[in-house]
């Protein structure tokens, strides 16, 4: 494993000026933060699978979908207590997620996306369909128990399961396991050729990916108390997720956190200038931006401006 | 004896065209046999039913007596048997040392994790083949086409295998690199390595071999001692017309 001391003091400062930051900002800006907190989530997972593998899913609402409305059905129709339905959700999300996705991990570029794409907005119209007196319907679901009560626990919450999703899968990135899925991304016939079972590394991936996507579903919906297929099950979700794991850095973990704060205040402070559909200029400027200039991300950028501390501090 | 590597009436089609027209051969532990042919006679495509990236149409394929003819890459890799691309393919955004650690990686995901990484054995293997120490760290797009052949060498033998088939080891290295892949190839031998080679410079292929066999349009055309097979009349004219 490649970890520097200063890896892990970073962390350690990231997560006590996290701890702090309730007490800086207002409770609105707070809010924003668990967004942010919930977004990166969603972007990490996004950054296991597709940031390493390059097998790039366009379909990630599906599985935080899977996760938030098996907790949701749980608890609020059958009464189950959240400790027992979150841990079903992230299973439903593992098991069901992989029925579906599995057979897409043998087609490679633009036909995963494809399919994942079209597995979101099956999934769409399928909780409309099917057992509405369940899932609500095209209405979707309110009055769903919430874990926290005001902005500071709610932040609390948000910002410790992102910090060890984000630090867990961190840590097994770094590992060869990390590697071995980059390796998928840059020449997946070359990691066969080294000997290595493609479709379980694959797999591997997409689970880890299910995971956190799961588990990120199962709280935000605990925590918005809500559930409604129309936000959940959008493109623009889509993009969000996407632009979010790409802005910080694709395949870092770390990158698609910042980039998931970044996209968030960025959001947040153009929203009145940029009501609707207007935020696809953001989307398509960043990508266009990114691919130009620095397709490696905030990440990238973050790492120069620490080596040229590390530099000045040395000389 | 059962040869280490025997090859049985081989066929693939790709749609209208045999690109392997029923070949046999077989390769004996510690040999090394040389198989040419002019451009587009099938070598490539012979090289890649053997590792089973390419599934052929009918014909067996045997390492050490064990049928391979039906398994995935991977597991054939595992059996020991790998091979090296005639365009060299690393992994582009890895280090040299990253790359070798590809290789050498256990195809179990427990270890993958939590095993430690043989840092000493993948700077041993990538000094082996002739990378220098300073090139370790650097990344592939950094390396000449010589080094570039060196770390796929280096992450073909990685996997430990029993036997090797390189393709167009000497394409597009100098004179000096040549000398260098050639003699790094001798002294594999020497220790008892088992080789299977494509090349387009006979002149440095034949030192390196035992036998050879000539392949044209896909077919077999001639078997034997290096020189029989360069004397051969159809070989001769399958260079001219090729
Ligand atoms: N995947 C494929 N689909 C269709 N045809 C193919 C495929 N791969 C190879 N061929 C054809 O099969 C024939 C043999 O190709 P191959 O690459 O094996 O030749 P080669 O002897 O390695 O040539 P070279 O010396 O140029 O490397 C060629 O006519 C080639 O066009
Ligand atoms: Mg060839």
């Amino acid at each position: 494993m490649n970890i520097r001391w200063y890896h892990l003091a970073l962390w350690a400062a990231f997560i006590i000026g996290m701890i702090y930051l309730p007490q800086l900002v207002s409770k609105g800006t707070l809010r924003t933060i668990i967004f942010a907190n919930y977004l990166a989530i969603f972007a990490i997972s996004w950054d296991v699978l597709s940031g390493r593998t390059g097998y790039v899913s366009f379909g990630h609402p599906f599985l935080i979908g899977l996760g938030a409305y098996t907790t949701a059905i749980l608890t609020k129709r059958f009464g189950v207590p959240v400790e027992i339905s979150i841990p079903a959700a992230v299973l439903v999300t593992m098991v069901g997620g992989s029925l579906l996705f599995l057979p897409a991990l043998r087609v490679r570029g633009s036909y995963f996306a494809l399919v994942t794409l079209a597995f979101m907005e099956l999934m769409y119209q399928l909780v409309q369909v099917i057992r509405p007196d369940l899932t609500g319907g095209t209405r979707g679901m309110s009055g769903i128990q919430t874990l926290t009560r005001g902005a500071v626990n709610g932040y609390y919450l948000s910002f410790g399961l992102m910090a060890s999703l984000g630090f867990a899968m961190w840590l097994l990135m770094k590992t060869r396991l990390g590697t071995a899925l980059s390796a998928i991304g840059m020449n997946e016939e070359a990691v066969r050729g080294s000997g290595l079972n493609t479709t379980k590394l694959k797999l591997a991936a997409f689970m880890l990916s299910a995971f956190v996507a799961g588990l990120g579903g199962a709280f935000y919906v605990h925590y918005l108390g809500s559930i409604a297929p129309r936000a959940l099950f959008d493109i623009n979700f889509v993009f969000t997720i996407i632009v979010a794991a790409i802005l910080g850095g694709a395949s870092t973990i770390i990158g698609p956190i910042f980039g998931a704060f970044f996209l968030t205040f960025l959001l947040e402070y153009l929203r009145p200038y940029l009501p609707g559909a207007e935020r696809y200029f953001i989307y398509g400027g960043i990508a266009l931006l990114l691919y130009m200039y620095e397709p490696k991300g905030l990440h990238h950028v973050l790492q120069m401006a620490l080596s040229a501390i590390k530099g000045k501090s040395r000389s | 004896m059962t040869s280490l590597l025997k090859v049985s009436n081989l066929v693939k089609k790709f749609g209208g065209l045999t690109a392997t027209h029923d070949v046999s051969f077989t390769v004996e532990k510690g040999d090394s046999l040389a198989l040419i042919g002019p451009n587009g006679a099938g070598k490539t495509t012979i090289f890649s039913q053997i590792m089973g990236e390419v599934r052929q149409t009918s014909g067996t394929i045997h390492l050490a007596g064990q049928d391979i003819g039906a398994m995935p890459t991977a597991t054939r890799i595992r059996h020991g048997i790998s091979r090296t691309y005639q365009v060299p393919r690393p992994f582009s955004d890895m280090t040299v040392l990253e790359n070798i650690r590809v290789g050498l990686m256990p195809d179990s995901l427990t270890q993958m994790v939590f095993g430690r990484i043989d840092h000493d054995r993948e700077e041993a293997l990538a000094l082996s083949v002739g990378l220098a120490p300073q090139d370790l760290l650097k990344s592939p797009s950094e390396l000449s086409m010589g080094d570039l052949r060196k770390l796929e060498l280096a992450r073909t033998m990685a996997t430990n295998p029993s036997v090797m088939l390189l393709d167009e080891v000497f394409a597009g290295l100098t004179v000096g690199e040549i000398a260098q892949i050639s003699e790094l190839i001798q002294s594999m031998r020497r220790e008892g390595m088992t080789f299977l080679i494509v090349s387009h410079d006979l002149k440095a292929l034949e030192p390196l071999v035992d036998r050879a066999i000539a392949i044209n349009q896909g077919q077999k055309v001639a078997e034997g001692s290096f020189k029989e097979v360069m004397d051969n009349e159809a070989v001769v004219a399958s260079y001219l017309g090729g």
